[in-house]
């Protein structure tokens, strides 16, 4: 809400400083943003008097000026203007000056004569006739002889208000105005509050005999005045309203369009002028839009409307959209005789759904939405007929049709003064609570320690303690509150098991390189396509935002294989030529679509690796690493992912349950990313591994027997995984086994087509004794034959 | 004889003296000292005197001998002693060559804060909570005291899902569901990601991390918030930081404030950090709203309670001087080591 101090301070006494009043209003709750000196952007630009005028030499239309500007010497400025003549006043910007208009005037030459300065029109110091007579001529701007040469041009203009921007927060929408900043104006500066009384004078007759108004539904108009005025004299609005209405962002228009625009700015209350002669039946009717109805609002767009929306129409067609625009056709013009004059109160959400359907805010929707008071509507009235009547801008017709269904009583609420300092922690005597509220116009006495309050419904954001609380601490002054610490049993609080677990892993994830990443929650709703998803893939049943940034954003995401492709991406693109990275995020399943309750979030990891010593391999230890964090027995299994290398993924398995898939990135999803290297990616269900209830840790005594190792090197077909090879070893060594270690695979010269060469090294070790040759030899014996069970060759 | 042994003996310590590495030692030790050296030789010699001088020359020799041998291990050791030293500064590296990248990775940043503030709240009895990012209006606006025609809506620019189902707005949706499940007294936080239609730019993300902070309990005073958020500003900016509360408009809480510190760039004389003012806005605040807390079932008479929230990505902007927050999503890893 911008206001000029000038406008300000009809309303209210202020004898202090701007900038004083505007930190005293901060500290009341109004935040300022900012604080606009009028005329600030003119700088050396004074009223100088032109001594003598001669014709350039070399041009037919330049004129060498000598002016006095208040100093002992006269100034020589060069003008192309023809309007001028020796002993005007005019505005003479000087070397080094500033207009409003971003210009930067410097002396210079005109076709070879100095000129130290420019003389200026009204134009260019951003002037309308509204601001200075004669400021719309064409060529210099000629002043008024009542200033001494010299005089800076931004007295000369009265430039010396203030615009303040209040930002009005959204339980006080009756401070949109000036009025209701004014009187907490007065309350925070504790100086006087003068409102203005409306009167006027009618010229008889019966508005009853000129229209009728008719309510149709309470429900979204719970009050409509209406009254008419006749004779319009439409001119332009007097300088002082002009300069209002331009101080608050609005454009003047006429006397009557720009009574109404004022009047909403002094009392926060929208107001619409009909073109009285444009009603049909001369009837007002305050209705649902009906099936099929259109309008043409001032603007000139035309709507469809729906029959949920309000309009107030005459008795043949929508001539408003109730609290939002007119209506072309009933639009004040020129030559519009007689008025009809609106003031009513719309329900907010009626205004809001209907500006929002069809996409239209305006100043006065605006403040619809917000909630305009119910009694203030009869005020307002009342004053736009007061200006009406002392700017002679028609003849008023006695009588108001106020059509509403009873008007509220104050709401008298009872509260003790002690709970309002309970709530507070701090001693405000209650008489100054008393004070306070009876001078924020909240009629307030004391008895018995209990404070009877009487709230009107302007004030309909107070309902109780709390919001009377808030009244009192404001204006006492929140730096009474002291700090006291903490009170109550000392304790250390205690996190959720997922978050303890989660930050255990992300430091064993830190430990191992990894970097963490934070990226956005929803992705394009293109991006599982990169992936090379099948058509039935489960991901694809995402869940989209009804109303998204863009595409780019629109789908929440099932998976978080596409960030993190994205961010590696990024890093590869920037010639980092390594990394490791990590995310912890939730993929959001939903329950069925189109969603009709939350989707499941489940927390999941994914890494994601690259660089020239990373390989299946090295992702595989991180994910055991992490596995054997949560304490998983994990197995592998061949898997098929469309976005990771046929050859080169696995799906984990953690206790049985599937929990991950880990794999080289397929090299043409890879390309989708512009990536051209090798990267490696593994998806992990947390809620997998959050589940498993780790078995506690209990001592196992050191050996205290040395161990044995022996090799074991073999033929087996090639497409016999290692992993068997393992298993066999495992169930030949029994108990006695206690470490394998692959040390060797090759596959090549020397070596039979289909087969391959591989070689363990293992462990044996009892816990009872040394191991007897007879038990070394048993074990051996045992291993070998499970592992020829499996085709192996041992080579001795 | 006894002069034959005298000299053999300084000619023997002569050697020792000029022997200049453990050849030269080896061979003054065989050449005097081994079964054919000169001292074993004389004490072979000895048959040939009397009963009486054999004892007195026998010791003679012995003394000799121990004198060789000593002198001998002395030269040996003090060799060694030499060649070990020499080897050592053999070894002498450049330590200012560079160090070996013991690669590990790094929190990011913004977890990196927030495990520092959960630690303070931790420390002050806080719990730890969650909630889910996906919430219903119910919980994100209804039961905090934003009805469905409320002009508050409009403060949040809200991504829905469905009719009902939106991103969360704030993590005051979380209040709601801790009230629901926790009697009083209630000391939470609830960390988490929050979403609102904000145009990408280098201050606003649709995507950013709040942490709400929520106390419920017989008797808690506006006085009992500041003291908190005192603690924390201390922790978080230093001892000297200074709170102030400016009163401000939150529907869920009543009365509400806006909460700022003194800079802690200038110490509150007016900087280019704080713009001039001397403080910084870190944060909303307030008293629990009493239909709030009867919309979860708490009797606002009975109790009372404050609640605050936290902006985690402007904290950490602020933190790193970080200027463009856009940089807290690219994920470069060169933006992420810095940490």
């Amino acid at each position: 809400m911008k206001i000029s101090l000038k406008a300000l301070k009809y309303y209210v006494d202020i004898n202090v400083p701007v900038e004083e009043l505007c930190d005293r209003m901060v500290m009341a709750g109004f935040e300022v943003e900012s604080i606009e000196a009028e005329g600030e952007n003119i700088k050396n630009v004074v009223a100088a008097r032109i001594v003598k005028v001669e014709p350039h030499q070399d041009s037919d239309h330049l004129q060498i000026c000598q002016m006095d500007i208040g100093k002992e010497e006269l100034v020589q400025i060069v003008t192309g203007a023809q309007n001028i003549k020796e002993g005007d006043l005019v505005p003479a910007a000087l070397d080094d000056s500033h207009l409003p208009n971003g210009m930067h005037i410097k002396a210079g030459k005109l076709r070879g004569v100095p000129s130290n300065g420019m003389l200026c029109s009204g134009e260019e110091l951003c002037l309308t006739e509204a601001d200075y007579e004669g400021a719309s001529v064409h060529g210099i701007l000629i002043l008024r002889d009542e200033w001494a040469p010299g005089t800076d041009m931004r007295e000369v203009l009265g430039l010396d208000d203030y615009i303040i921007d209040f930002k009005i927060t959204a339980n006080r929408p009756d401070c949109n105005c000036f009025m209701g900043v004014a009187k907490e104006a007065s309350v925070v500066l504790g100086s006087a509050y003068h409102p203005p009384v409306p009167t006027y004078t009618t010229v008889g007759e019966d508005i009853k005999d000129y229209v009728s108004v008719e309510v149709q539904n309470y429900d979204l108009c719970p009050r409509y005045v209406g009254r008419v005025v006749k004779n319009l004299r439409i001119k332009p609005s007097p300088v002082w309203m002009q300069k209002a209405l331009i101080a608050s962002g609005m454009r003047p228009i006429n006397n009557i369009v720009d009574i109404t625009n004022f009047v909403m700015l002094e009392t926060g209350q929208p107001m619409h002028a009909f073109n009285y002669n444009d009603l049909a039946d001369k009837k007002i009717i305050v209705r649902n839009a009906a099936e099929g109805e259109s309008i043409t609002t001032l603007d000139g767009k035309e709507y469809n409307l729906t029959t949920d929306m309000l309009v107030i129409a005459d008795g043949e067609k929508p001539s408003c959209l109730a609290g939002i625009m007119g209506g072309k056709e009933s639009e004040i013009e020129d030559d519009t005789k007689d008025l009809f004059l609106e003031c009513a109160k719309f329900r907010r959400d009626s205004v809001r759904k209907t500006g929002r359907a069809l996409g239209i805010r305006t100043e006065s929707s605006g403040r619809f939405e917000k909630g305009v008071d119910i009694i203030n509507v009869g005020f307002a009235m009342d004053r736009a007929l007061q200006l009406i009547n002392d700017l002679d801008a028609g003849d008023i017709i006695e009588g108001a049709l106020d059509c509403n269904q009873g008007l509220p009583e104050d709401k008298i609420l009872n509260v003790t003064s002690k709970s309002i300092v309970d709530l507070l922690g701090v001693e405000i005597p209650e008489e100054k609570m008393v004070e306070i509220l009876n001078s924020l116009c909240l009629p307030t006495t004391a008895k018995d320690g209990v404070l009877t309050v009487s709230v009107p419904s302007i004030r309909d954001d107070i309902e109780g303690r709390a919001d009377l609380a808030e009244e009192v601490m404001r204006i006492y002054g929140y730096d009474h509150i002291v700090g006291t610490p903490m009170r109550g049993n000392v304790m250390r609080g205690k996190k959720l098991p997922a978050r303890v677990k989660s930050d255990k892993m992300k430091s064993l994830l830190c430990g191992m390189g990894c970097y963490e990443i934070a990226t956005y929650s929803f992705i394009a709703s293109g991006a599982l396509d990169t992936l090379n998803l099948t058509d039935d893939d489960a991901r694809r049943n995402a869940v989209k935002l009804i109303n998204p940034l863009g595409d780019e954003y629109s789908t929440m995401r099932t998976q978080l294989v596409t960030s993190m492709l994205t961010v590696m991406a990024t890093n590869i693109n920037r010639k980092i030529e390594a990394g490791r990275f990590f995310e912890e995020s939730k993929r959001f399943i939903p329950k069925s679509l189109p969603v009709t309750e939350q989707p499941d979030e489940l927390p999941t990891l994914c890494i994601g690796l690259y660089g020239k010593d990373e390989d299946f391999f090295t992702l595989k230890g991180i994910v055991e690493e992490i596995m054997s964090l949560f304490g998983a027995h994990t197995q592998y299994k061949r898997s098929s992912e469309t976005y990771l290398h046929p050859g080169r993924q696995a799906e984990v398995l953690a206790n049985n349950v599937s929990a991950a898939v880990i794999g080289e990135v397929h090299p043409a999803v890879a390309k989708n990313y512009d990536i051209d290297t090798k990267v490696y990616i593994a998806e992990i269900k947390l809620d997998v591994l959050y589940a498993i209830n780790k078995r506690k840790t209990t001592y196992k005594p050191l050996p205290k027997y040395p161990a044995v190792e022996r090799d074991f090197a073999m033929l087996v077909d090639a497409d016999i995984p290692v992993g068997e090879l393992e298993k066999a070893i495992q169930s030949g060594g029994g108990r006695l086994l206690e470490k394998i270690e692959l040390f060797d695979v090759y596959q090549g010269a020397q070596i039979p087509a289909g087969k391959k060469s591989v070689a363990y090294s293992v462990w044996l070790r009892s816990a009872e004794g040394t191991l007897t040759d007879a038990q070394i030899e048993d074990t051996s014996a045992k291993i070998i034959a499970k592992l020829e069970k499996l085709g192996a060759e041992l080579r001795k | 004889m006894k002069q034959q042994l005298e000299q053999i003996k300084t000619a023997a310590l002569e050697a020792i003296a000029s022997a200049q590495n453990s050849a030269d030692c080896e061979n003054v030790r065989v050449k005097y000292l081994g079964k054919k050296g000169e001292l074993t030789a004389i004490l072979k010699s000895m048959g040939g005197l009397s009963p009486e001088e054999r004892p007195i020359m026998g010791q003679l020799v012995n003394t000799a001998k121990a004198e060789v041998d000593e002198a001998l291990s002395a030269k040996v050791s003090q060799m060694q002693a030499a060649a070990e030293e020499a080897k050592l500064k053999e070894e002498t590296i450049d330590i200012t060559m560079p160090a070996k990248a013991s690669k590990t990775g790094k929190l990011h940043p913004l977890n990196t804060v927030l495990n520092d503030m959960i630690d303070i709240f931790q420390s002050m009895g806080f719990d730890v909570v969650d909630g889910p990012e996906v919430e219903t209006d119910h919980y994100n606006f209804e039961c905090l005291n934003v009805p469905a025609d409320h002009p508050a809506r409009d403060m949040q620019d809200t991504f829905y899902l469905a009719e009902n189902i939106l991103l969360r707005t704030q993590t005051s949706a979380a209040q709601v569901r801790t009230m629901e499940t926790r009697k009083p007294p209630i000391r939470v936080i609830c960390p988490g990601r929050v979403f609102r239609a904000d145009e990408v730019d280098a201050t606003h993300s649709p995507v950013f991390h709040q942490i709400e902070g929520l106390v419920v309990d017989k008797g808690v005073t506006m006085c009992d918030l500041k003291g908190v958020l005192e603690q924390f500003a201390h922790e978080i900016y230093g001892p000297e930081t200074k709170v102030k509360f400016r009163p401000s408009f939150f529907p869920f809480t009543e009365p509400s404030v806006e909460v700022d510190v003194s800079c802690s760039e200038c110490g509150g004389k007016g900087c280019r950090v704080c713009k001039g003012a001397g403080w910084i806005e870190i944060l909303g605040a307030g008293m629990v709203h009493p239909n709030v807390l009867r919309s979860c079932g708490i009797d606002p008479e009975e109790y009372s309670g404050f609640a605050f929230g936290i902006g985690l990505d402007r904290l950490t902007t602020t933190r790193y001087k970080i200027s463009d927050i856009r940089l807290l999503f690219e994920n470069d890893k060169r933006f992420l080591d810095q940490f």
